[in-house]
C-alpha cells in the first residue's frame, strides 16, 4: 500500500511539473505576450476588450442583418465607412469628419432633397472602388428587403435616390427633414455602405454571412476565434485609399479585440500585457488598476478617470401613472435627493452630475451647463408661500473635498477642473421646500409619511436594472425617498428595458437622453420625444420617449429644431436651452448624471491615447468613431 | 441434460426480464425527454423577455431610429421570427420541426439555425464535462475507498482534511482563486478561452495540446470542487463496509488486502456512487455554466447565457433539449448498468 501512496504522489508530481514546464514552454502561457505567440509583433499590435465579449455566431460579418455576429470586434471600428462621423468629443480637426462625403450635405430650401458629394480615390479591400453606385445600392437594396438594419428608416423617408455620376448621390425624400442625413452619421453607429460587386451576387443579402467582410475601413481581416472570443485585424497595404488617410497611417500594424472577461479578468489581463484599453470597468476595478500598474490611466488623469459618455442616467416618470401628473409632485421628490448620496453610492463618487436634461460632456458644458448657470442659480421655485432657490453650484466642489480624504492627490483642485469633472452642481435637498411643494398638491403629512390626495400612501415602486452603476444608483434613489416619506420600493428586474417600452413602471432609473456630444443638435433624442409618437397605456413606446411625456412648448420647440439647419450652431443651442428650461420648470424626468465609462488605457506598448486634456476621440473603444485613434497612436520605444 | 435446458430456459427468462427493464427505462427516458423540453418550451415562450424588442433594441438602441421606422421594425421582424401565430400553433410546429431534427432559426443569430450554434459550442462542454468527470469520479472514489479501508495513513487522513475544507466553498470561489494563482501571482497557464491563436482549429498535435493546456484551470476548478464529495462519498461507505462479515472473513483467511479493497471492498460500495453519478450530472451541467463565465471558456454554458440575455427562446430550448436528453441518457445508461456491475441486482 505504502508503495502505492508513493507511485501515486510521485506521478501527481510529475505530472504537475511536467505540465507547469509544458506551459512555461509556450510564450503565450505565460501570460504575456499574446499577440507575440501569434507571431504579431507586440510593438505593432493593439489588443482591445471587446464590450460584446464571445460572439455567439463569430463567421457573421453581415453587419446589415442582425445575424449574431459582433459590431464592436473590430468590424465597424476598423472596416466599415460612411458619409460623416460626429465626434462626441471634440474631434482631431473639428467635430464633423467628411468621410466617404467630401463636404457637408447639400438640403434644397425645403429639406425635401440630399445631394452628397463624394470623395474619389476610395477603394474597398478587394481593390474594387467606391462609387455612387455602392450607395444607390446600400439604400435601395435595405428598402427592398424588411429584415434588414436599416429598412424602416429607409422606406420610411426616402422617395428615389439615384446616382448622378460615381461621385455625387441624389436623395429625394418622402417629406421635408433636416436631419436626414443623420442616418449616414456616426455616433456610435450609422447606415454603413455596402459593397455592390459582393452583394449583387448574393441571392439573399438576409443569409449571406460576409466572410471574410470586404470593407473600406483601413483594416482588413486577419483571423477569428471559432468560438468568438477574438478578432484579428491587420493595416491595409492600401490604407492611403480609405478616408482615415489624411490624418497619417494607422500606427498599430495590427489590432487584436477581445473578449476581456469579468472584471477581475480584464485587470489581470492588462497587468499580465495582454490588453492595451479596457473598455469599462467598475468604479472599484478602475481605483485598484490606476493603483497597481502605473502605466495605466483613464480619461482624466486622476480622479474621477471615468469618461462621461453624451447619456443621462435619470429618473424616469410614467407620465401616464395618474400619481406622477403634477409637475410639483415631480419637483419634490427631487428635492428629496441627496445628490452626494447618488453620487457616492453609484460611482464612489466619480459621477458626472448634470441638473438640466442634457449629458456634460463633450462640448455641451460649453454650450449649455456654463452658460446656464446663472439662470439655474437665480431659479426659484414657489410653495406654501415662500420663494425656493433650489440651485446648490457648490454641491460638486464638497463631492471632491469628500473623495479628496481617499484619493488625495488625484482630485483635482482646480474648481473650473472639478466642474468638468464632477459636474457645475445639482439641486441641493431640502426636504422642507419638498415638504411645501406636496402639501401645495394637496398630500398630507401623517408622521414622516406622506399621502395622496385620495387619502392613500404616496408609494410606488422604482425598476432598476439587476446590478451595474445604475442598479446603485436607483437603490439609493429608493432608500432617499423612504427615508423622506415616500413609499419607495426599489425593484431589480432583468427586463427593464422590455417593461419601459410598454409603460409597465411607475418609476424607472434608465436614459432617454442621448446626443452627439461634440455637436449641439439635441435631435438625435429629442425629435421622437414629439407626443405625434406618444402610444395610450400598455401600448409600445417607439424609442426614446420613455416617460411619455406631453407638452405644447415641447412640440414647438421640436418643430422648429426640424427646420434649422444642422449646422445653424447658434439656434441650435438656443433651442436646445430653451429646451433645458423646459425641463426644469416641468421636470417631466429628473436627469441625475452622464453614463461614466471606466475606459483604461495601457501606456505600456503605445501613447497618444485620447484623454480629457487632449479629447480628440471617445476614447470608448466599441464606438465606431473611436477609429480616429489609431491615427494618433505612437508605440512606446522599447 | 434436463438440468443444463433448465438454466438455459433460466439464462432465457433472464435475458427476456432485461430487455423489458429496457423497455420500460426507455419509455420512461422518451417522457422525460418529452416533458423536459416541452417545460422548456413554455418556460421560455412564458418569459418576459421579448425577443423582437431585444432584436430591436441590438440594432437600434445606439442609432437614431425615428419612432415610425421602428414599428415597421418590429413588425418585420415578428413576422421573420413566427410570432405572429398562437402559441399552441407554435407548440405544434416546433415539435414537427424538432422530430425532423430543426430546431428552427436562433432569434440572436436569425437566420442562422440554432442547432449549428449549438453543434459548435457542443464538443467544448462535451470535452470539458466528460473529462472533469471523470477524473473527479475516479480520483475522489479510488482515494475515498482507500482512505476507508486505511484509516491510519497519514496522507489519505491529510487529503481528506483538504476535501473537507473544499467541498464547501462555493464554486465560483474556487474558480476565482485558481483564476488568481495560476494567472496572475504565478501566471503559467492561459486564463481565458478555448485555444490559442497561433493554432489552426482541426485535428492538429498543436491545437489538440492547446485545447487541453486551456481547458487545465477550467478542469481543475471542476476536479477540486467535485473530488470532496466523491471522496468523503466513498470513504463512509468503505468504513461500513470493511465490518462487514464477508471481509472479516477475507482477511481472516489471508487474502491479500490489495484485492480484498479492489473487489470486495471498493467495488461493492462503488454502486450507490454510480447512482450519485447520474443524479448529480445535471448540477455539474450547471457548474459548467459558470466555468465557462469565469474562464470565458466556450461552450453550451456561454451560449444559454447569450440566448437567455436576448430573449432567443429558440437557442434557449436548443441548448436545454440537449441537457435534458445528455443527463437523462446518462441516468439510462447507469440504470442499465447497475445489474450488470452488481450480480445482486436482478430484474424481473
Amino acid at each position: 500500500m505504502r508503495r502505492f501512496l508513493s507511485m501515486t504522489v510521485l506521478l501527481c508530481f510529475l505530472f504537475s511539473a511536467t505540465a507547469m514546464l509544458f506551459a512555461r514552454g509556450q510564450p503565450e502561457e505565460e501570460g504575456t505576450d499574446i499577440a507575440e505567440a501569434e507571431g504579431l509583433p507586440r510593438e505593432q499590435t493593439l489588443i482591445l476588450q471587446n464590450p460584446e465579449g464571445s460572439i455567439s455566431n463569430p463567421g457573421w460579418f453581415n453587419i446589415w442583418v442582425g445575424g449574431g455576429g459582433g459590431l464592436s470586434t473590430g468590424l465597424q471600428q476598423l472596416a466599415m465607412d460612411t458619409f460623416w462621423f460626429v465626434d462626441p468629443n471634440e474631434g482631431i480637426d473639428g467635430v464633423t469628419y467628411n468621410s466617404l462625403a467630401s463636404g457637408p450635405p447639400e438640403y434644397n430650401s425645403d429639406y425635401t432633397e440630399m445631394r452628397v458629394n463624394l470623395r474619389s480615390g476610395i477603394y474597398w479591400s478587394d481593390g474594387v472602388e467606391f462609387t455612387a453606385d455602392d450607395v444607390v445600392y446600400t439604400v435601395e437594396t435595405q428598402m427592398n428587403t424588411p429584415g434588414m438594419n436599416w429598412n424602416g428608416p429607409f422606406s420610411e423617408q426616402v422617395a428615389s435616390v439615384e446616382a448622378i455620376d460615381d461621385y455625387t448621390v441624389h436623395f429625394t425624400l418622402q417629406a421635408p427633414n433636416s436631419r436626414f442625413h443623420s442616418l449616414f452619421s456616426v455616433r456610435w453607429n450609422a447606415a454603413w455602405m455596402m459593397p455592390k460587386h459582393i452583394f449583387e451576387q448574393v441571392d439573399n443579402p438576409l443569409e449571406h454571412s460576409f466572410d471574410p467582410p470586404v470593407g473600406l475601413g483601413p483594416y482588413t481581416l486577419h483571423s477569428y476565434d471559432i468560438n468568438g472570443s477574438w478578432y484579428i485585424w491587420e493595416r491595409r497595404d492600401d490604407w492611403e485609399r480609405t478616408t482615415v488617410a489624411e490624418f497619417g497611417e494607422p500606427a498599430p500594424r495590427y489590432v487584436i479585440y477581445r473578449d476581456g472577461g469579468p472584471t477581475d479578468r480584464r485587470l489581470i489581463e492588462m497587468r499580465n500585457g495582454n490588453l492595451d484599453m479596457i473598455h469599462d470597468l467598475t468604479p472599484e476595478g478602475m481605483f485598484s488598476i490606476v493603483e497597481q500598474d502605473p502605466t495605466t490611466r483613464g480619461w482624466f488623469d486622476g480622479f474621477p478617470y471615468a469618461h462621461p459618455d453624451p447619456t443621462l442616467p435619470q429618473v424616469i416618470f410614467n407620465h401616464q401613472d395618474p400619481k406622477f401628473q403634477d409637475s410639483r409632485v415631480r419637483w419634490a421628490l427631487a428635492l428629496m435627493l441627496d445628490a452626494q448620496a447618488l453620487s457616492m453610492a453609484s460611482y464612489r463618487g466619480a459621477a458626472t452630475l448634470s441638473a438640466i436634461g442634457i449629458p456634460p460632456t463633450g462640448t455641451h458644458p460649453d454650450d449649455y451647463h456654463e452658460p446656464m448657470q446663472d439662470w439655474l442659480i437665480d431659479y426659484t421655485i414657489e410653495a406654501g408661500g415662500q420663494t425656493f432657490q433650489p440651485y446648490d453650484p457648490d454641491l460638486t466642489l464638497r463631492i471632491a473635498d469628500t473623495v479628496r480624504g481617499e484619493f488625495g492627490d488625484e482630485v483635482p483642485t482646480d474648481e473650473a477642473e472639478i466642474r468638468r469633472a464632477f459636474g457645475y452642481g445639482w439641486w441641493g435637498q431640502n426636504l422642507d421646500a419638498a415638504a411645501a411643494l406636496l402639501e401645495d398638491a394637496g398630500f398630507t403629512r401623517q408622521g414622516n409619511d406622506w399621502y395622496m390626495p385620495d387619502g392613500s400612501r404616496f408609494g410606488f415602486t422604482v425598476m432598476i436594472p439587476q446590478d451595474g452603476v445604475i442598479n446603485r444608483l436607483g437603490t439609493m434613489v429608493a432608500q432617499n425617498w423612504q427615508q423622506a416619506g415616500v413609499n419607495a420600493t426599489a425593484e431589480a428586474a432583468p427586463d427593464t428595458w422590455d417593461r419601459q417600452a410598454v409603460g409597465d413602471y411607475e418609476v424607472n432609473i434608465a436614459w432617454s437622453v442621448e446626443t452627439w456630444g461634440g455637436h449641439p443638435d439635441l435631435s438625435w433624442f429629442l425629435d421622437s420625444w414629439h407626443s405625434q409618437y406618444v402610444v395610450g397605456p400598455g401600448e409600445e413606446q417607439p424609442a426614446r420617449n420613455w416617460m411619455r411625456w406631453e407638452h405644447p412648448e415641447l412640440d414647438r420647440i421640436i418643430e422648429e429644431i426640424r427646420t434649422v439647419d444642422f449646422d445653424d450652431h447658434e439656434r441650435n443651442v438656443e433651442l436646445g436651452q430653451q429646451y433645458a428650461r423646459l425641463v426644469v420648470d416641468e421636470m417631466p424626468f429628473i436627469p441625475i448624471m452622464s453614463y461614466n465609462v471606466f475606459v483604461v488605457m495601457s501606456e505600456r506598448y503605445w501613447t497618444g491615447y485620447p484623454t480629457a486634456d487632449n479629447p480628440y476621440a471617445n476614447p470608448v473603444n466599441n464606438w465606431a468613431n473611436s477609429r480616429y485613434i489609431f491615427n494618433m497612436l505612437e508605440p512606446v520605444s522599447q | 441434460m434436463e438440468r443444463s435446458a433448465n438454466v438455459e430456459v433460466e439464462g432465457k427468462v433472464r435475458m427476456r426480464a432485461y430487455f423489458i427493464f429496457i423497455a420500460k427505462r426507455a419509455v420512461q427516458l422518451l417522457a422525460v425527454v418529452f416533458f423536459g423540453i416541452s417545460a422548456a418550451f413554455f418556460i421560455t415562450h412564458l418569459s418576459p423577455i421579448d425577443p423582437v424588442q431585444q432584436a430591436i433594441l441590438r440594432i437600434t438602441s445606439r442609432s437614431s431610429f425615428s419612432p415610425t421606422a421602428l414599428v415597421a421594425m418590429r413588425e418585420a421582424l415578428t413576422e421573420m421570427y413566427g410570432m405572429d401565430q398562437p402559441l399552441g400553433t407554435q407548440f405544434v410546429n416546433f415539435w414537427v420541426r424538432l422530430l425532423q431534427g430543426d430546431l428552427g432559426p436562433s432569434l440572436i443569430a436569425f437566420p442562422t439555425p440554432a442547432m449549428d450554434l449549438v453543434l459548435r459550442a457542443l464538443p467544448w462542454t462535451v470535452g470539458l464535462l466528460v473529462t472533469a468527470v471523470i477524473i473527479t469520479w475516479l480520483l475522489g472514489n479510488i482515494l475515498g475507498g482507500l482512505a476507508g479501508y486505511y484509516q491510519n495513513n497519514k496522507f489519505l487522513k491529510a487529503f481528506g482534511v483538504v476535501a473537507m475544507g473544499l467541498q464547501p466553498i462555493p464554486y465560483y470561489i474556487v474558480a476565482f482563486i485558481v483564476l488568481i494563482i495560476f494567472g496572475f501571482v504565478w501566471p503559467v497557464l492561459p486564463i481565458s478561452g478555448g485555444y490559442a491563436m497561433h493554432v489552426t482549429p482541426g485535428w492538429n498535435i498543436d491545437f489538440v495540446m492547446s485545447v487541453i493546456r486551456h481547458a487545465t484551470l477550467p478542469a481543475l476548478s471542476l476536479v477540486l470542487v467535485g473530488m470532496g464529495l466523491w471522496f468523503l462519498g466513498m470513504r463512509a461507505l468503505v468504513s461500513n463496509i470493511i465490518t462487514e462479515d464477508y471481509v472479516t472473513y477475507a482477511e481472516t483467511a489471508g487474502v491479500d488486502s490489495k484485492k480484498i479493497v479492489g473487489f470486495y471492498v471498493i467495488r461493492n460500495a462503488v454502486i450507490p456512487q454510480l447512482t450519485a453519478l447520474a443524479m448529480v450530472l445535471g448540477g455539474i451541467f450547471s457548474g459548467t455554466v459558470i466555468t465557462e463565465e469565469v474562464f470565458s471558456y466556450p461552450g453550451l454554458g456561454s451560449l444559454l447565457i447569450q440566448a437567455v440575455n436576448g430573449g432567443d427562446y429558440t437557442l434557449v430550448i436548443a441548448v436545454t433539449a440537449i441537457a435534458i436528453t445528455a443527463v437523462a441518457g446518462a441516468i439510462f445508461v447507469v440504470d442499465l448498468l447497475h445489474p450488470i456491475l452488481d450480480p445482486r441486482i436482478r430484474v424481473e
